[in-house]
């Protein structure tokens, strides 16, 4: 079964060329563009892998993985959190609330391919 | 009407200055040289009519002639022997009425230069602080990073064909070509924000250069919590750092008596701190109004200091290259010797666990270890061991005219170096409702929202016709940190709940609607 990845992630173009990216490499890709439509969509459907970046319209990436991490349901699902600024702060806090996964932009497209690799055959 | 002792020298200098003779101003006033010899060698004193009448000669107002405006100068120069960095130079009231009666030019000049020293102070911390956490730079940041993550990805997807068809093909290169131009815009829109800002500087004052020093160790020293341990497990039986047992420890080990006096027996300048020692005598002087929790305090602080000389805290200041000034090392060298006290009386392990057994439930833990409101604040901010921490919490100490006399800010929350924060944070809020706990979820104008939550506290005061002395003490952290904490129970603590719109103060602040508002922000926009 093909493995899905949700992008949470309201800059499209960043959107688009990721979810080429991913889709070459075989995964299965959606995409939200605001906080509170990943939410909706990770209790839908839950996803094999989120991709959530931080600043997000409507709920901020902070609040959406707080509330992965603390449903019993959604927790196992293997978090990487994109961000773009107050990179040491941001990353303490992010590993607090227990993503698995961090990465800053701009990252590379073989990075984040790899680390998504990674995290889906835990 | 008080009479200035000066004011005979006063009419002597200005008639001198106008070039008129004794004999001359006294023919024209209608009175005799030798009664004006004695009115100028402030022999006789004048007021009423007389007076008016010299004042007018001698193109003078009645408020430099009376001395009135020599009092402002002199209160106004007076200010000076205040001033930190001229400390050793043993300014004094008596040498400022001298200057202002004697060289009113020269002291208006330097209390003219010392104010515009001041607020160039100010305008350089405040730019300072607006650049780190200005939201306009904030985003300009964000947005480049973003665009230039677009392109990259798009390039490297270029630059591997695979799977790409000439519609995706010229998809791609579109998304190149729209996001340099976007990139291009922030950019230059930087350059616009950067033409109109001067840069920003380091700490001016030993107070601003130990802050700093203490932030960048994230308010946590791990020598120090080491040397805590140390002290405990050798000095101490079992931990027990009652005050008996400490006084007893003092004794046996270090030959020091602790008396207990009324204040007035201390020091002036020990009265502060109430407490007071004496190494000759080895007598540590504690003043009978300090509450136990400062008592303690004091004796684990020189239990430390006799036990180890001092050597952690010495130690840790060996390393710190960013102290300049002895006026500063003498002052982190306080700063951190409380830290050890604390660290010893609030030992870091248990102290975490109950502080989150507790929700950081601040009046329990104080009922709990003993502490005072102030020592278990303080003690939270200090939970920032890397693999056992506790939550980032900022702190904040005020008095009622609104003076800063602690700060620990968070990378996300600047505290105001110089001058009041935002007059609607609950630090401020607290004082109108003593003893009573003020929370509050704001959100600062970058959309940040954190919970504050301030209490005052009272410290004794020397007597009963003096006004009383309240601190207000606040803790800030992130409105996602807040549902940890009994202090966030019942709020909605989410990105829509409702939330106070907060700045980080007046001058720093981009809300130009805010009916709060008390000065002009010091860049516009």
């Amino acid at each position: 079964m093909a493995t899905r990845v949700l992008i949470a992630e309201d800059e499209p173009h960043i959107v688009e060329s990721l979810s080429f990216v991913l889709e070459r490499e075989g995964f299965v890709v959606s995409a939200v563009l605001d906080g509170e439509a990943a939410l909706r969509e990770l209790r839908a459907d839950a996803p094999h892998l989120l991709i959530l970046d931080l600043m997000l319209p409507k709920m901020n990436g902070f609040e959406v993985l707080k509330a992965v991490k603390s449903d019993p349901v959604l927790a196992s699902i293997p978090v990487i959190v994109l961000t773009a600024k107050g990179q040491a702060q941001d990353r303490r806090m992010v590993e607090d609330i227990g993503a698995e996964g961090f990465m800053t932009k701009p990252f590379s497209n073989r990075e984040i391919a790899e680390r998504v690799r990674a995290l889906a055959a835990r | 009407m008080r009479r200035s002792p000066l004011i005979g020298a006063t009419l002597r200098e200005r008639r001198r200055a106008l070039g008129i003779t004794q004999a001359a101003l006294a023919a024209r006033l209608g009175i005799s040289a030798s009664y004006l010899n004695l009115i100028e060698s402030d022999k006789r004193s004048i007021a009423g009519a007389l007076l008016k009448r010299i004042a007018d000669a001698l193109g003078l107002t009645l408020a430099e002639i009376d001395g009135a405006a020599e009092r402002r100068l002199a209160a106004d120069l007076d200010e000076l022997c205040g001033e930190p960095m001229l400390a050793d130079l043993g300014l004094d009231s008596d040498g400022a009425q001298v200057m202002a009666g004697r060289h009113r030019a020269w002291g208006r000049a330097l209390v003219r230069l010392h104010r515009a020293w001041m607020d160039r102070g100010q305008a350089v911390n405040a730019l300072s602080d607006r650049l780190h956490q200005d939201p306009f730079l904030g985003d300009a940041v964000h947005s480049m990073l973003t665009q230039v993550t677009a392109i990259r990805s798009s390039a490297e997807i270029l630059q591997s064909p695979q799977g790409l068809d000439a519609a995706r093909r010229e998809r791609f290169l579109g998304i190149v070509g729209e996001e340099s131009a976007r990139l291009a815009d922030v950019a230059r829109s930087l350059a616009d924000f950067f033409d109109k800002d001067a840069a920003g500087t380091r700490s001016v004052t030993p107070a601003d250069e130990v802050d700093d020093f203490i932030v960048d160790h994230e308010n946590h020293f791990p020598a120090l919590e080491h040397a805590a341990a140390e002290f405990r497990a050798s000095a101490t039986s079992d931990g027990d750092c009652s005050e008996v047992a400490l006084a007893a420890y003092l004794r046996c080990e270090h030959g020091v008596e602790v008396v207990v006096r009324p204040a007035g027996a201390l020091d002036p300048a020990q009265v502060r701190h109430l407490v007071g020692f004496d190494a000759a005598s080895r007598t540590l002087l504690l003043a009978e109004d300090a509450v136990p929790a400062t008592r303690r305090f004091e004796l684990v602080r020189l239990a430390l200091e006799l036990h180890a000389q001092g050597r952690a805290v010495d130690e840790v200041l060996a390393g710190a290259a960013q102290l300049g000034s002895d006026a500063a090392r003498r002052r982190a060298r306080r700063a951190l010797s409380s830290y050890l006290a604390a660290a010893v009386l609030l030992p870091y392990e248990s102290f975490l666990e109950a502080a989150q057994g507790l929700r950081f439930d601040v009046d329990r833990l104080v009922q709990r270890f003993g502490a005072s409101f102030e020592q278990v604040c303080h003690r939270l901010v200090t939970l920032r061991r890397a693999d056992a921490s506790g939550i980032p919490f900022a702190l904040m100490r005020v008095d009622a005219a609104g003076f800063t006399s602690k700060r620990f800010p968070l990378p996300r929350l600047a505290l105001p170096r110089h001058g009041p924060a935002c007059p609607m944070w609950a630090v401020y809020q607290a004082l109108h409702v003593p003893g009573t706990i003020v929370r509050q979820v704001v959100e600062l104008p970058d959309g940040q929202r954190m919970l504050f939550v301030a209490r005052t506290v009272e410290k004794s005061r020397p007597a009963f016709s003096l006004p009383r002395r309240l601190q207000s003490i606040m803790l800030a952290c992130d409105a996602l940190h807040a549902d940890k904490t009994v202090y966030g129970a019942g709020l909605d603590l989410s990105s829509a709940g409702p939330a106070v719109p907060v700045g980080p103060s007046c001058r720093l602040c981009v809300r130009r609607d805010c009916v709060y508002r008390a000065e002009e922000p010091i860049v516009g926009r």
